[in-house]
């Protein structure tokens, strides 16, 4: 399921969120209406926590995290890394990162297997990545941009890369993350796909401005429509002519 | 290269003419401009590759280890960098002279280039039209925020110079003022004066520190006379800057230094401001000065008027890149001996051994005599030898005993040395050839060496013995060796399977081979309580062959009876299927004619109790009942007896 949303009228709802498969972390915004797209999407499945890292309501870009764990940079206040420990479930890792490139969710792409960093990052935050996230990490880049956190939105099902990302490209990055690849768009023609877009296994939200071709893209290579057109043609066929007969 | 003056007649030649910017650049250049990343297509589009470093790989493992090899990385960096990928190699070599700036680098340094390096310092580069190259202040010409256009260039430049050769610079700092005007390097007007206006204990202005403080201002003596000085200066300046206005305005450049809000609120604030805030030949002094006096004055317009003349573009860029290269190499050092690592090991430096002061002290006078010329007094005298007798060579006892300690000393620690490792190497060959006699030999041999009760701390001590310098254990090289015999040989006169090498692994975790590890989960099994295995790391949780046989054996019988229910569930399908076959193998006379038998079965048989008078089945009700008629409801009982009256 994808849907759009919109924080205090900014389309780049990537900046404002962390959606990962156990949890989902929502910047505190002037109204409830952003929370709210979450939580009713999430509520059941997942808790949805708002919070600030260091003061700051641009979470999504500031921290890195999967169904395992999360990282949080070295500006995090004491208070928010206990609140977020509190409402996170207990087997989610929260660890604050020593890292000079401290906006871990720009220079940092990640599911829950693999993870693609920023060619400059420290070795020491690359081990710490390994450990809490539990996932593969490489040092990469997408379409000549070092900052693989914003140009790249990925799941364990598939990944949207920034649009002008070669084929050649496309092709050694998905057999190095082992899902499907697309180079799309987000936002009407915005190429900073992580900051439009935020995904997990089974649902994604999208900035209002997202267009119904992009929301197309997003649902088939995230794999979030259950009704994809093979199913009409495999599963439903039968029960389809028999009650059309 | 050499300094003129900008109002110097040499000056003027040399602008006269085209001028033009030019910019410094290193002396090598990027010379090829190789294809790009893009560039290059795997050859074969089905395989795996990095486009990277250009390399094919042959299945998905192989590609996940190339992307963290530091060469894969490198090359990441340099196509980011937008130079050509090196090979595997180059990349070798390079390592190996350990010209890698940085592979992962958060620490990574901008690089300046000689031009910035040069401008840096304020100065702008231009090009003469006989190809003369000459720097100058760029403040002359430009201001800060104007932008650097050639088309103003040469206006501005003999502007400055030789049309008008008046300047005016005005400094101001700390309630010292220092102004002076100008004509071609000689001071035509100047004025100095102070007044108190710093706070001396804690510095900063008075007018500063009023604003600063929320209260009621300082009213002490001082505070109340500094405020007086401060508004005296500005009257001062601005007296001093009216009586000068005819020769300020002559002047083609007004150039001051008024550093903070205060010093520049006094030459541009107020309603009629000293100077104009917005007078195109104002300027700041491009470089740091000291207290506003007359001769820093001078010292800035001679520095400011300098101008310095290269003879060709080669020889200004040779001359920065000196310049830059000493500095830089330092800063480097700087940066290198700010970050030893003291965990490593540094290489050792070689240094000259300390000459040797064996020698007798005789023998040194007699080299050093030749050079002293004084006199030398003979006396004859009478000594005895028997008392010298025991120092005959003519060494101090110190150095004798130093002498004779030293030697056997050193070659005693040499000899263990050696046969301590001529036993390593002994024992390493036993253990890896797997001759279990001769190591129980030697173990005996050793334990002899002994007394009674310090045997068997000996043979333990034997026994865990470090043979290699990976710090591997005898157990360690019987499990590599895959000495299976010689294992339970060592663990049975008490190894310790918790030793743990270099590479921090056990005995266990070193080998790959299954009948050792096996071998080594047994004896675990068998011995539970005679080492921590949690520390050596042999699982002791691991069943047995007949715990694993019982499980199989279980196991297979569940199969069984899974098998057993889903064959009945066969049978039973499998009837089914052969009766409908049976139905549809029959014509269709015959199949009317088994439905009709079967209604007739049906009719006939399964249903007992009927309405009188309806006959509906009322199998499973309680009937109504009069003169043992039964009937389905009251409505049939009453209609029956209607049409019977009842006979009475």
């Amino acid at each position: 399921m994808a849907l759009r949303a919109q924080f205090e009228n900014n389309n780049e709802i990537g900046v404002f969120a962390k959606l990962t498969n156990s949890y989902c972390l929502v910047g505190i915004g002037g109204s409830e209406n952003f929370y709210s797209i979450f939580e009713g999407e999430l509520g059941e499945t997942i808790p949805v926590v708002h919070t600030s890292l260091a003061g700051l309501r641009i979470i999504g870009r500031m921290c890195v995290g999967n169904k395992n764990g999360l990282l949080v940079p070295n500006s995090t206040l004491d208070t928010e890394l206990q609140h977020i420990k509190n409402a996170l479930p207990d087997k989610i890792r929260v660890q604050r990162v020593e890292e000079r490139l401290s906006a871990l969710g720009n220079v940092i792409a990640c599911n829950d297997y693999v993870a693609l960093v920023h060619p400059d990052l420290d070795r020491e935050t690359e081990e710490i990545i390994a450990d809490t996230l539990k996932v593969e990490v490489f040092r990469q880049t997408i379409a000549s941009n070092v900052l693989v956190g914003s140009y790249c939105v990925l799941s364990n099902q598939g990944g949207l890369v920034h649009p002008n990302t070669s084929i050649v490209d496309q092709d050694e990055l998905s057999s190095l993350l082992q899902v499907p690849l697309v180079a799309g768009t987000v936002n009407r023609g915005s190429e900073v796909v992580g900051a439009g877009l935020v995904v997990n296994d089974w649902c994604a939200f999208a900035g209002m401005d997202t267009t119904s071709t992009e929301m197309t893209v997003i649902e088939s290579v995230f794999r979030l429509n259950e009704a994809a057109p093979s199913n009409i043609t495999s599963d439903m066929r039968a029960s389809l002519i028999e009650s059309m007969s | 290269m050499e300094n003129a003056s900008v109002f110097s007649e040499k000056f003027d030649l040399l602008i006269n003419g085209n001028v033009r910017i030019v910019q410094l650049e290193a002396g090598e250049k990027n010379e090829d401009e190789s294809p790009s990343r893009e560039g290059w297509i795997p050859p074969n589009p089905d395989k795996k590759s990095c486009s990277y470093c250009r390399v094919e790989f042959t299945d998905n493992q192989t590609q996940r280890d190339h992307y963290k090899l530091d060469w894969h990385r490198y090359n990441l960096k340099n196509s980011l960098l937008l130079k050509p990928p090196v090979t595997e190699e180059e990349f070798n070599e390079k390592s190996g002279n350990d010209d890698l700036s940085s592979i992962s680098g958060s620490d990574s340094e901008k690089e300046d280039t000689l031009d910035t390096y040069a401008t840096a310092q304020g100065k702008i580069f231009l090009k003469s039209e006989s190809n003369k190259v000459f720097s100058l202040y760029k403040c002359l010409l430009f201001d800060k925020k104007q932008e650097v256009t050639e088309a103003l260039l040469l206006e501005r430049l003999k502007a400055c110079s030789s049309s008008n050769n008046q300047w005016t610079i005005l400094m101001l700092g700390g309630g010292h003022f220092a102004g002076a005007v100008f004509k071609d390097n000689q001071p035509i007007l100047h004025k100095t004066f102070h007044c108190y206006t710093v706070r001396a204990g804690q510095g900063g202005s008075q007018s500063s520190r009023d604003s600063k403080s929320g209260g009621g201002q300082p009213k002490s003596a001082g505070a109340s006379l500094r405020r007086y000085n401060e508004q005296a200066l500005v009257q001062h300046v601005k007296s001093i800057v009216e009586a000068w206005r005819k020769e300020i305005e002559a002047s083609s450049l007004i150039i001051y230094r008024a550093s903070g809000p205060y010093n520049r609120s006094v030459l541009f604030g107020g309603s009629v401001p000293v100077l104009d805030k917005y007078n195109d030949k104002l300027r700041t002094i491009p470089f740091s000065t000291r207290r506003a006096t007359f001769t820093e004055v001078k010292r800035v317009h001679q520095l400011l008027s300098s101008a310095t003349i290269y003879e060709s573009l080669e020889c200004a860029t040779s001359k920065f890149s000196q310049q830059v290269s000493p500095e830089a190499e330092s800063k480097r050092n700087k940066v290198r001996a700010s970050c030893i690592n003291r965990a490593k090991s540094r290489e050792t430096v070689e240094r000259a051994l300390p000459t040797e002061h064996l020698k007798d002290d005789s023998d040194l006078e007699f080299e050093t005599d030749p050079n002293d010329k004084s006199e030398l007094i003979t006396e004859d005298l009478d000594v005895s030898l028997e008392d010298l007798q025991a120092f005959g060579d003519s060494l101090t006892p110190e150095q004798r005993k130093k002498a004779k300690r030293k030697k056997p000393k050193k070659s005693k620690a040499k000899k263990s040395r050696e046969q301590e490792e001529a036993v390593r190497k002994e024992l390493f060959d036993v253990i890896a050839g797997g001759n279990v006699e001769q190591l129980e030999k030697l173990l005996e041999d050793h334990r002899v060496g002994f007394v009674e009760d310090e045997r068997d701390k000996a043979s333990y001590d034997f026994i865990n013995r470090v043979v290699d310098d990976e710090s591997n254990t005898l157990m360690h090289v019987a499990a590599m060796r895959e000495q299976v015999a010689m294992l339970g040989f060592l663990l049975e006169k008490g190894a310790n399977p918790c030793m743990k090498n270099k590479n921090q692994q056990t005995a266990y975790t070193c080998t790959q081979s299954k009948d050792i590890r096996e071998f080594l989960k047994q004896f675990a099994k068998e011995n539970p309580d005679k080492h921590n295995y949690n520390k050596a790391q042999i699982p002791i949780n691991a069943l047995t062959n007949e715990e694993i046989a019982e499980k199989k054996k279980a196991s297979r019988k569940i199969k069984k009876e899974k098998e057993k229910v889903k064959r009945k569930e066969n049978d039973i399908k499998k009837k089914e299927d052969e009766e409908k076959e049976r139905f549809l193998k029959l014509s269709d006379r015959e199949k009317r004619a088994l439905a009709a038998e079967r209604r007739i079965i049906s009719q006939s048989g399964k249903v007992t109790k009927r309405c009188f008078l309806c006959a509906a089945d009322i199998g499973g009700k309680v009937p109504f009942e009069y003169m043992e008629n039964l009937f389905c409801s009251i409505d049939c009982l009453k209609a029956h007896r209607l049409q019977r009256p009842v006979l009475l």
